[in-house]
Formats: C-alpha cells, structure tokens, sequence
C-alpha cells in the first residue's frame, strides 16, 4: 500500500508510519513522480533514506498494516552504550534490544539497511526477543554512527542488559547439549569397537587387535568420563565432602567403577566395559537434557516478565522535550511518553493521548484495552497504536509487575509439604543404595561367581536406585502447574497452595465486589409525575456528581442532558441544582426531609419496602413536591450463579461475608442461594469468623477483593483476591486472580486437585519403578546399560506426566 | 592385515570431525534461536531493484 492513503478527504496516512493526521498538516513531497503524505519531517526522512537504498520493497513487504511508530527525536549518545561492547581485535561487537520491531520485515529492513554501511560484518536480528548483535571493524565505522542508522530508519536502540535467568536457562542448556553430544559421538565410536571386542570373544580375536581395541575404547571412554561426566563428578566429590550424599554420587560411583576396573582389565588380560561406563553417562545426561529443556519451558514464566521490564523510559521535560534515560532515574510524578509498539517502563495514568493497549501478560485478557487520559497504565503492557504521555506512579520497585515477579519468586521458591517426603526419603536412599550395592557385590563374590558378575551386578544396583525421578516428581509438576494456571491469570504464590486448595471444605465469599458487581444499578423507578423527561432531569442534575450512586443514574439516560445551574452536592447525602427554572434535589430520605419536602404515608410505605428489599433508596424533589423515588441495588454478577453451582456440586459449605446491613445482605444470599449469611462484620470480624470456622477443622477459602478484606485473606487457608484488586489485598491473599473472572476460581480448584493427583502419581511411580527394579538388579538379572535406560525411561515418564498438566 | 589399522584411522577421523563440527554448531548459536529462521527464509532472497546510487527524487 505505498502511496498517499487516503481516508477521508482530510485525512491522510502517513506513508511511513501510517498514522492518521490532516492533509493540512501533513508533508506532501513528489517521489517517483506519486505524491506522498507524511505526518512528521522525521518520517519523510525515513521514507526517503530507505527509498534512496533501493529498499522499498520494505513497503510492500510488511504485513502489519498497524500504524506504527512516527519517527520521533530522540538524542542518542553512543557513550551510553560503549561498555556493551566486546572488542576483540579489530573486530568489536554489541548486542542491542530494538524498540518498533513489529514483523518479519523490520528484521529485513534492519539487517539490509546496516549491512549497506561499509565497514559492518555482521547483523542478525532475533525476531522473537527483538535482540539485534551486530559486529563491525573499529576503524571503519563508529558505534555513533551504526546507532544513528538504526534511529534513522526509525527504530530505537536500547542497551542490552547483563545476563538475566532467560540466558543463564540457555547457557545451561548449551552446556549441556555440548557434553550430551560429545558422549554421544565417543560413545558411538565406543560401540563400535566393543561389538568387535564382543565378536572376538566368542569367535576369537587375535591379541594384538584386541590390545589395540582395547587401548582405543580407553581413549575414547576417557572424555566421555570427565568431560561429559564431569557435572557428576564434581559434584559427587562436593557432596562426599559435605558428607550429604546426592543422587550424583550414585552415577559416579557407578561409572567410576566400570571405569577403574576396564583399565586393570586391559592390564591382566580381563573383559573390560568402557562402553558401561560412558552409556551411563550418556543417557543420564540425555535425561538432564530433556528435563533442562521442559524446565526451560516453564522456567521461561519468570523470564518472560522480567524481558517485559524495559530498561529505558522516554522522560518528557517541562518543556516538551523528550530524553531517554534509565528506568530507575525516572522520579514518581514526572511525566514520561510511550511511543507505539513499545513497552511500558512504569505504572502511570495517562495524562495525554489515546492508546489500545494490550495487557495480556498480566491479566491473560487478550483484547487490547483502550487507554484514555485517566485511565491507569500498567508497566509491562504494551501500547498497539498511539502515542500516550503518563504521569509515573511509583518506581520500578513496586509496580504491578515487580510485584508479580517477587510473587512468581516467591511461589517457586515455597516447597509443598508432600515434597518433604521425597527429600527425607532421598538423604536415606543413597547410603543405603551404597550398603545394598556392596552387599550385592561381596554375595555374588562369595558364591563364587566371577568378580566381573559380581561388579556388574553392583554397578546396576548403584545405576538403577538413583532416585532423579523421586526428586522430580513434585516440583516440576508444580512449576509446570503455575505457570499454566499463570498464563489464564491466576497468579499461584506457592507449591503448598495446590496442596491446600485440594483440601478445602468451606468457601467464604465477600459480597461487595465479588458476588455483586460493585457498581449499583436502577431497579426500581416510581415516577409521581409520569413525566417522560424524568430520568433525563434526574440524569442531568446527577452528572456533576462524584458519587457512584450518581454515575449509575447517569448512565441510565442516554438521551440530551439539561443544564443545571447552582449544583451543590452534600457529600455523602444529596445533590441540588436548578433546571429549566425549577429547584430539583436527589438524595437520602434524610436529605429530602431535611429540605422541607413533605413525604406522604403511601410514599414511605414505598419507600420502606424498596429498603427491606435491600436496595439503596434515592428520593428525587421538584420544588417542595416529591417528584419520584429510585430503588437501586448492587446487583450480582453475571459469571456468580454458574460459579456458585459449580462450588455446590462440588460439596463444598458456602458462606457470604459482608460488612454491608444485614437486608442488603439476606437480599443477596437469597438470589444467589446461600443460606449461611454473616452480616455488618468489620475487617477483624470476618478474620475472626475464618479462625473460628478453623478451630471446627475446616479448611477454609476466602474470596474477597477490598482493603477491609486483608485481615481475613492472611487468616483462611487460601485468600484468593479478584481483578485489579488494591496492593495490600495482593499481598495478603495466597492466589491472586489478575482478571475480572469468578469463574476462574473453579478453573483454580479444578487444576489445583489435578496437579495433586498427578504429584501423587509420580510419587507411586517413581517409588514403586525403585521398589521392583532394586530386586531385579540385586538378583543379577539386569545389566548396567540396561539399568541406566530404565532409569532415564523413568525420569522421562514424571517429567512427561507433569506435562500434562499444561492442558487443563 | 595393516589395512584395518587405516579403516579405523580413518573411521575415528570421520567421527572426530562430526564432532568437531557440532561443537562448532553449538558454539556459533545454530541450536540458539529456532525462531527467527523460518522468517528470514520468506524474507531474505526476495530483493526487487539493484542498490541504485544516491538517486535522490
């Protein structure tokens, strides 16, 4: 779609960055004989700087017809990023995060557009993490003017920061890829020889090929031993040093021995098993591999928030001016601007612009929400389209997303009771699997079998009786059920909480917030006057109010408001004002009788059974006649009643809390069919109700969203807060559920019971492979290689077990 | 009967340097980014006009 756009006759796109802007303003230039429209002088120059590159192709190849990011102004000072660079001779390099990347073809562009400058070597930009390495000569170009390229075709470099978790997960994974694929090669060669060796056996083999043989399995084995091996090793020789046995010390001693003996072997002339010792190796760090990668998957939760921190904020001066400065130096209070496509640094209210912004990552919610001046911003969402300017609230340090980081932390760092099982149990199982493999070897040496037999049959019970699968069992089913739950939004703050929630007995609802929506609407109208512009004088009068009585009123009448003149509000009470020469007042009972308004006996009847009905009553005066009375209530929400049904058929004891009076309270029970109601309860009384209802033995869950409802979050054994819910809230409750959905708690309870059901069963099947294999190994009937399998086959059956726990 | 002795000359070398190759593969990142190939592979060939020289309009 190159060309002038044209949407309306006074609008135009930009044909750089496609945002809208008046043909009045826009910049129209003659290229190639097509008139062209630009919104800014910094656009035109990006269009004509890759025009003049022959790059146009970049226009018809992008394939996100958003607008994007106008090419703004912004200082750059190549000394910012001078300490990322690795010089190595001549040759320097440096890895950038690119701010406007928004499809394949700003890959293209980029790595096109830079490799045109003389003196670069290299460009690669990853389109997934939006990381750029580029590698130049030092004395051909200069890293100002690489930056200023990048800013000139209008994307933005941004340091890239020291390595985080995501890089040591990598690094790790690269690291043991290496040593898995090297064992894999010299094990390869290894069998080779040993199937020769083996042949020989039977058939015949003359001494010197067998000598040679031999001598060539050694040196292979050798790197496989300690340089694949060495993971083990190592920390096999730091546990015996602490004297806490690990499961690595089993792998050592395993190889170590087939090891040790193969080389005496070649010495007296014995059978010797190289290819024992390095396929041990071998397949246990296949195990490690795979499981690295799945850990990899999951662990990737906490990496993924962290990469959505950015690391700069475009910071607006009093005066207009745009600088890029570090996160951390920008002050609560100032005024910072969002360039489309990019990050959000910080939590902030938008003070200028409009936006769609997507908050997928925190909340799940995948439709972008549209951010007005007003509305709050979120760090670590992203703005689609428009340019917003934001007042910064807070710092890096407590924003939504630093605090569901520390959350995440926390989470995985909590271990589930069951876990300790397995833990106890492993510290016992190795020096006992050490006394069974030495009992193993000294009675098939006794009764007088070869001392090979009997040190094979050893090796196996070593190999066979590490416990990894035991070790895995629950906390990689944990993590893989957090971060599952974590992607619907529901935010787990530890591995006990699935434990727990799988217990619970009662649920505890708060009213306001959770069972209602929070926001009253209009059920009841009794119009004295039947005048059809009632609504509209009640509408007008309360749309000066700040009162969410009044905002409901507001939005009941769609229609032309009146103006009202003389508007006084009594906080708390009423409002009054004057419309088309009459005095209105909307309000309390109290309010009205206080005005001198003269409320008849058939109105209080009217109005007394709207308030046994649980409904707040406003009462609206024309003059000193009573014109109407309005019966609001808080009504429920939509998603309570499925959600309600669903907690009963479970067998799960309801009960509502409310500080609100007690008819509003029984009101709503009713409708939504809880018969157990607690009413006028203070902060500390619903606390004391959930400690209460603890000493009965019952396992209790609360839901509830406010301020007032931390004290009884801390006390239930889950506290689960909804929606944006205040920070203290966040703190207190053990769930947190980002979005504004009751029926993710049945979602909750639902994963929570599966992921324990699934802990359980690797717990009995990692016990019971060890318990069936241990005799079978002890009993000679299973030889090492084998024995090593079966062990990797029984990791990789725990790991792909909890797997499934990504499906819900 | 020396021949064997080149067969596994040469059947080592082949293997080592299979090795050496992957370690070579591990090390420059080919195992890094399974992403962004697939991209590039749309994008990379398709250059519509030879580099023009400053052809200012």
């Amino acid at each position: 779609m190159p060309g002038s756009e044209k949407s309306g006759p006074e609008r135009v796109l930009c044909s750089h960055c496609l945002q809208e802007t008046s043909r009045a303003s826009s910049i129209i230039v003659e290229i190639n004989g097509e008139s062209k429209a630009f919104c800014c002088k910094g656009c035109l120059g990006v269009y004509e700087l890759i025009h003049s590159n022959s790059l146009d192709a970049f226009y018809n190849q992008r394939c996100d017809w958003q607008p994007g990011p106008p090419a703004i102004e912004v200082k750059l000072q190549a000394s910012a990023f001078s300490d990322t660079v690795t010089i190595t001779g001549n040759e320097h390099r440096i890895e950038l995060l690119l701010s406007g990347i928004r499809c394949a073809s700003c890959v293209w562009l980029i790595e096109k557009f830079l490799m045109k400058i003389d003196g670069l070597l290299l460009v690669r930009v990853n389109y997934a993490t939006h990381k750029a390495t580029i590698t130049w000569s030092g004395e051909k170009v200069s890293l100002e003017t690489i930056l200023h390229a990048i800013r000139s075709i209008g994307y933005l470099p941004h340091r890239c920061h020291s390595i985080g978790t995501a890089d040591l997960f990598v690094q790790e994974k690269q690291d043991l890829l290496l040593r898995f694929g090297t064992a894999g090669f010299f094990s390869m060669q290894l069998m080779l020889f040993t199937t020769a060796l083996y042949a020989g056996f039977f058939e015949g083999i003359e001494d010197r090929y067998r000598l040679a043989f031999q001598l060539i399995s050694w040196a292979l084995a050798t790197p496989v031993l300690f340089y694949s091996g060495y993971p083990f090793l190592s920390s096999a020789l730091r546990s015996l040093r602490r004297m806490t046995l690990n499961m690595d010390v089993l792998v050592a001693l395993g190889s170590m021995s087939a090891y040790c003996y193969s080389i005496a072997m070649i010495f007296y002339g014995g059978e010797m098993f190289f290819d024992t010792a390095s396929m041990i190796i071998t397949f246990i760090l296949l195990g490690r591999f795979l499981e690295a990668g799945s850990r990899l998957k999951a662990g990737n939760s906490i990496a993924e928030l962290i990469e959505l921190q950015p690391h700069d904020a475009l910071l607006v001066s009093e005066s207009g001016v745009t600088t890029m400065v570090p996160v951390a130096a920008v002050q609560n209070g100032e005024m910072i601007e969002i360039i489309p496509g990019d990050r959000i640094p910080l939590d902030g209210r938008v003070v200028d612009g409009e936006a769609e912004v997507n908050e997928a990552m925190l909340t799940g919610e995948s439709n972008p929400v549209v951010k007005k001046p007003g509305s709050d911003v979120f760090a670590g969402s992203f703005s689609m389209n428009g340019r917003l300017r934001i007042r910064v609230t807070g710092n890096t340090g407590n924003t939504l997303l630093a605090q569901i980081i520390r959350t995440v932390e926390d989470a995985q760092a909590r271990k589930a009771p069951i876990q300790g099982i397995a833990d106890k149990t492993a510290g016992y199982f190795v020096p006992a699997t050490i006394v069974l493999a030495l009992a193993t070897f000294l009675f098939w040496k006794l009764s007088s079998a070869s001392t090979v037999t009997a040190l094979m049959n050893a090796v196996s019970v070593l190999v066979i009786a590490c416990p990894c699968a035991l070790g895995l069992a629950t906390p990689l089913a944990i993590l893989v059920g957090t971060t599952t739950a974590g992607k619907r939004g529901i935010l787990v703050k530890g591995g006990d909480i699935f434990e727990t929630v799988s217990k619970i007995t009662t649920v505890l609802l708060d009213k306001t917030g959770t069972i209602t929506t929070g926001k009253p609407s209009m059920t009841n109208l009794l119009d004295y006057d039947l005048s059809p512009s009632f609504m509209q004088h009640v509408a007008s009068l309360e749309s000066a109010s700040e009162h969410p009585t009044g905002r409901s009123l507001v939005a009941a009448w769609q229609g032309e408001r009146l103006t009202v003149t003389q508007f006084r509000a009594t906080t708390g009470r009423g409002v009054s004002g004057v419309m088309e020469g009459n005095l209105w007042r909307a309000g309390s009972r109290a309010f009205i009788e206080e005005s001198g308004v003269q409320i008849e006996s058939e109105q209080h009847s009217h109005i007394a059974t709207l308030e046994a009905e649980g409904k707040t009553v406003v009462i609206v005066a024309c003059g000193d006649r009573l014109a109407g009375v309005i019966g609001m209530i808080d009504d429920l929400r939509p998603d309570a009643l499925p959600l309600i049904a669903e907690l009963r058929k479970k067998g799960l004891a309801l009960m509502m809390l409310t500080g609100d009076n007690r008819g509003v309270a029984t009101y709503i029970a009713a409708r939504c069919g809880i018969t157990d109601v607690q009413s006028c309860l203070g902060p500390l009384e619903k606390a004391a109700m959930i400690r209460a209802l603890k000493e009965k033995g019952e396992c209790v869950m609360m839901v509830g969203d406010g301020i007032n409802d931390a004290p009884a979050l801390t006390e239930a054994d889950i506290g689960i807060t909804l929606g944006h819910a205040s920070g203290i809230a966040l703190e207190s409750a053990s769930v947190a559920i980002l979005k504004d959905d009751l029926m993710l708690i049945n979602t909750l309870i639902k994963s929570s019971s599966r992921c324990f059901s699934i802990i359980r069963q690797n717990l009995v099947w990692a016990f019971s492979y060890n318990l069936i294999a241990l005799p079978l190994a002890m009993s000679g009937v299973l030889h090492p290689i084998i024995s090593a399998m079966l062990m990797v086959v029984s990791s990789l059956v725990v790991v792909s077990n909890s797997l499934r726990l990504k499906k819900i | 009967m020396s021949t064997i002795f080149y067969l596994i000359g040469i059947g080592l070398f082949v293997g080592v340097a299979a090795w050496f190759l992957f370690i070579w593969a591990v090390k420059s990142g080919q195992f890094d980014d399974p992403e962004a190939p697939k991209y590039r592979m749309l994008d990379d060939d398709d250059e519509p006009t030879k580099p023009a020289k400053n052809k200012r309009p």
